[in-house]
């Protein structure tokens, strides 16, 4: 079936989509979108996470006809206004967060959605935003690390520009969901 | 303002260093294997054996093969000799031959059009059993009536893989005049790597017979040389690449290879390149583990603290297949009473055959289960003797100048007790220590319900680089190419841990130019040297200096350059920035000095090598020199145990390893910080157990790995040297031979965490454990 959708900003139309086709496949066998990765395909591992929506959603648990008219983000579709590194990418560098690099693309889409929603977290916060997603080389320290400071530079950043640092703020446990 | 090549350093050890890779990662661009299609590619699929231990009867692929869209099927009859690889041992095959030895031995594998046709081919495969009684436990494996595992024992003695034994003196009268003795038996589980990635291997026929391979393999060399012995091709005719890897932790070797071999010779007989990904539960039961171990340790200590002996018998589950087993228990023994002053020790290790799985390389390679067994039996006896465990360790831990375990002086420093009393004085041990203890006291009566706490500690010594286990070299190559950048190609290689940054800086650091001039080729069998395998934790001490070697020949041509050019002699020209300077002062730019040299006719590109002086270990007499360094380290871990779900929950951690100069410091911390990840998982939650040969959990809801929820924060150091001028002597711990005084890191850093957990839980809970991962708590 066809299926219309937004990628990264760009409208993409597709003709023929099998009715079960996952996310994850259409993204990386269809559409060549490699930065989002396969670990696990139970769900488990977090690899494939994508923001549907603005919320990390699994694309490996979600059908690709489900995202049907909506707002799909991948890690290609992170990046500064200048088409360089976003804030949080220079940050995961600058806090020396990426060692192999598998699980980056899916750590910094988390980190994005919990940043988005949430001005100022908390370490534990963050680390629950960030549970669903394994890391077997960092143990999560510099990740964390990054993603506070980025939190940081941003909340400043508003405060200058007289944003409500805690509007949208929603209790943890809906943030998880 | 000018200086000497070499004296200021601007890379070595800056602290706003980041990962030469790390664009491409952040922003998905970096390719790993799965990532990788070229026109053609078919689908490759392994068919694994879901028995623990069967002969096989029949296996025929010619069904497979009429499948449509089913373009390639192979068995070991395809390979040369049916196909054996392994070192030390060669006792494995690419597929399986005439047995399978373990749930996830691989059989037959075919390539297909699509991953349904490659499935189906897979199952039309027609393979028959005659099922085998399983060794599923080491106590089993030498029973008389055992049937023998391997072919051909390398022992001669049935299921007995290897054997290791250390003689330092006479434990047996010193154990009898000891005035505290501890006896115990202590065993910890098999461990999986859990890399993120899982193997994989991606094919192309070359024309001419040949075939690249693009393989997540850690040493690319190696890969090649077992694909071109198994598909009888000169290793000229084998190129294997090693694209982006998503982790590896010691688990990308012999798995990777077996892949390798696989896929080349699919891609050879279909004509069209093959991919081939392992699914995770195939992952998880067709590669090998960390070792389980049991080891019975005595240990004598006189009633004011000495230790005076200890005997260690270390028994291996090597599994299926040898693999590193047999290198990994002689790791072991060099490590299993712990870093600690004895006047005697002796040690007896068996690695044994059985069908759980099989076991090899994973980070700490045998010293960590080894050392973690030595400091829960420290801690025991510590107890026993009424002293307080961190205080005991630094009474008896290794100092300049002691001898090992081994009977060996350790070369250079030991910076052990200093990071002992940092670990100490960090997490405010003694107060900690004494209100968990009255806390146990107090709590046991009054509310059974109550949480507790505990505070335990653990330290370790490890052995730099490969010691006895093999000729301890690495090459690198450099270049500088027409626009001045320099292209550096190094035999070992990087699968996250950050050796290309290493590799670059050295680099730029010995050569005095910006470290964006620095290109590193992807390892290449065509384009690197051999370098032998990237493990040990050696790559950024023996790669990195033969970077350094390397481009010191080049740094060397450019000062004769610069000095014709200046019309001075050598050794009067000065660095400033890039810029050469004369004895006029006047600064010139590092593109006219390699002008120059290209107008004098002088090469600039060179290979280097290096090598660690070579020491001697007599495996028969158990005797020797076993490292030429050694690196050290200690932890403290501060746990809470739940009353109500007896989960023990890590508050938080302090690390300190002595690790001479720190190259690069974010890599340096990230190695420590994921090493700890990696012990804490392996003290609370990491179990990767076998009933009767059958892996009992095959994907990442099973097997637990740390979550982000589950590490705490962690504190952490590298002892390198005390600030000149404190009055107080340098720790000392530059490692001789080092680049710039580095030594190892990545694998020691988890030795320590387990067992630091587990100590603490005793504290917690007055319940010691001689085993992992912790039990739960039921009070």
């Amino acid at each position: 079936m066809p299926l219309v959708f937004t990628l990264n900003g760009d409208e993409i139309r597709l003709d023929d989509i099998p009715d079960g086709m996952l996310l994850v496949d259409v993204l990386r066998d269809h559409l060549g979108l490699t930065g989002t990765k396969r670990g696990c395909e139970t769900g488990t591992c977090g690899m494939c996470s994508v923001l549907v929506d603005g919320v990390l959603t699994r694309s490996c648990r979600t059908k690709a006809i489900d995202v049907a008219g909506r707002l799909v983000t991948t890690i290609e579709g992170i990046h500064g206004p200048d088409g360089a590194l976003s804030d949080l990418q220079a940050a995961f560098l600058e806090h020396g967060a990426v060692q192999c690099g598998y699980c980056t693309p899916a750590m910094v889409l988390a980190a994005e959605a919990l940043l988005r929603r949430h001005s100022d977290p908390t370490r534990e916060q963050i680390r629950s935003a960030i549970n669903g997603i394994l890391c077997r080389c960092t143990g999560y320290m510099q990740i964390v690390d990054a993603i506070e400071a980025t939190a940081a530079v941003r909340a400043g950043r508003n405060r200058r520009t007289g944003q409500n640092r805690t509007a949208g703020r929603r209790s943890d446990r809906e943030q998880e969901r | 303002m000018a200086t000497p090549i070499g004296a200021s350093p601007t890379y070595v050890g800056n602290p706003s260093l980041q990962n030469v890779d790390g664009a491409d990662k952040i922003t998905g661009r970096a390719r790993y294997v799965g990532d990788m299609t070229v026109p053609g590619m078919l689908v490759g699929k392994v068919l694994r054996s879901a028995v623990p231990h069967a002969r096989i009867v029949e296996l025929d692929v010619t069904p497979a093969l009429a499948v449509a869209g089913v373009r390639a099927a192979i068995t070991h009859r395809d390979f040369v000799d049916n196909g054996p690889f392994g070192w030390p041992v060669r006792d494995a095959f690419v597929l399986a031959y005439r047995k399978v030895r373990y749930v996830g031995d691989p059989i037959a594998a075919v390539a297909a059009d699509t991953a349904e046709a490659a499935q189906a081919g897979i199952e039309a495969i027609r393979v028959t059993y005659e099922l085998l009684p399983v060794i599923s436990d080491m106590a089993a494996a030498l029973d008389p009536g055992a049937p023998q595992i391997p072919e051909v024992s390398p022992t001669g003695k049935g299921n007995l893989c290897a054997t290791h034994l250390l003689r330092n003196g006479d434990p047996d009268s010193l154990l009898a005049g000891g005035q505290v003795i501890l006896e115990a038996t202590y065993s910890l589980p098999h461990q999986e790597h859990a890399y993120l990635e899982t193997e994989g291997a991606l094919a192309i026929p070359e024309p001419g017979g040949g075939v690249t391979v693009y393989a997540n393999c850690q040493s690319p060399h190696i890969a090649r040389d077992t694909a071109a012995l198994v598909l009888g091709l000169e290793p000229s005719l084998v190129r294997v690449i090693q694209p982006f890897v998503g982790g590896a932790f010691g688990g990308k070797d012999d798995i990777v290879y077996q892949t390798t071999a696989q896929v080349a010779k699919l891609a050879l007989l279909a004509g069209r390149p093959v991919r081939l990904v392992l699914s995770r539960p195939e992952s998880m039961a067709a590669s090998y583990k960390r070792e389980s171990m049991k080891s019975r340790i005595t240990l004598a200590a006189d009633s004011d603290g000495t230790l005076r002996a200890a005997k260690v018998a270390i028994t291996v589950d090597s599994g299926a297949y040898a693999s590193m087993s047999p290198m990994t228990a002689w790791r072991a023994t060099m490590h299993a009473a712990g870093a600690y002053r004895y006047q005697a020790v002796h040690v007896d290790t068996q690695v044994l055959y059985t069908n759980n799985g099989y076991s090899g390389a994973f980070r700490g390679f045998g010293n960590t289960p080894a050392s973690a067994a030595a400091e829960l039996a420290i801690d025991e006896l510590a107890e026993r003797l009424g002293r307080d465990p961190l205080e005991f360790r630094l009474q008896n831990c290794l100092r300049s100048g002691d001898c090992t375990m081994t009977g060996v002086r350790t070369p250079g420093g030991a910076g052990l007790a200093a990071c002992l009393e940092w670990v100490r004085d960090r997490s405010d041990w003694a107060t900690k220590r004494a209100a968990y203890d009255e806390q146990r006291a107090v709590g046991a009566g009054v509310d059974s319900r109550r949480s507790r706490r505990g505070i335990g500690v653990a330290c370790y010594f490890h052995g730099s680089g490969l010691g006895g286990e093999g000729v301890d070299f690495a090459t690198a190559r450099l270049a500088v190419d027409a626009d001045y950048g320099i292209t550096l190609t190094a035999g070992l290689t990087d699968f996250g841990q950050g050796s290309r940054t290493v590799f670059s800086l050295l680099a730029a650091e010995t050569l005095g130019v910006r470290m964006d001039r620095i290109r590193v080729l992807r390892p290449d069998t065509q384009t690197a040297l051999d370098s032998g395998p990237t493990v040990a934790s050696r790559a950024s001490i023996v790669g990195g200096n033969a970077v350094r070697v390397t481009a010191q020949k080049i740094g060397h041509v450019l000062t004769l350059a610069a000095a014709d050019l200046l019309g001075c002699a050598p050794e009067r020209i000065l660095r400033s920035g890039e810029a050469y300077i004369g004895p006029a002062e006047d600064p010139i730019s590092f593109e006219a000095v390699v002008d120059h040299a290209r107008t004098m006719g002088l090469q600039l590109s060179a290979d280097g090598r290096w090598q660690v002086r070579p020491i001697e270990w007599d495996f028969e007499r158990g005797t020797g020199e076993p490292y030429f360094a050694y690196v050290f380290g200690a932890q403290v871990a501060e746990v809470e145990v739940s009353a109500v779900t007896g989960r023990t929950r890590v508050l938080k951690i302090w690390a300190a390893h002595d690790a001479g100069t720190i190259l690069y410091p974010k890599g340096a911390l990230g190695q420590m910080y994921g090493g700890i990840a990696q012990g804490l998982g392996y003290a609370l939650m990491e179990d990767f157990r076998f009933e009767a040969g059958m892996p009992q959990a095959l994907d990442f809801d099973r097997y637990r790995i740390p979550r982000a929820m589950d590490i705490p924060d962690i504190e952490g150091t590298y002892i390198q040297m005390l600030p000149v001028g404190t009055g107080q002597p340098p720790v000392g711990t530059g490692q001789p031979g080092g680049p710039y005084g580095a030594k190892n890191l990545a694998e020691p850093v988890m030795i320590a965490t387990a067992p630091a957990i587990a100590n603490a839980f005793a504290q917690a809970t007055g319940r010691r454990v001689r085993s992992m991962p912790l039990p739960l708590w039921n009070g």
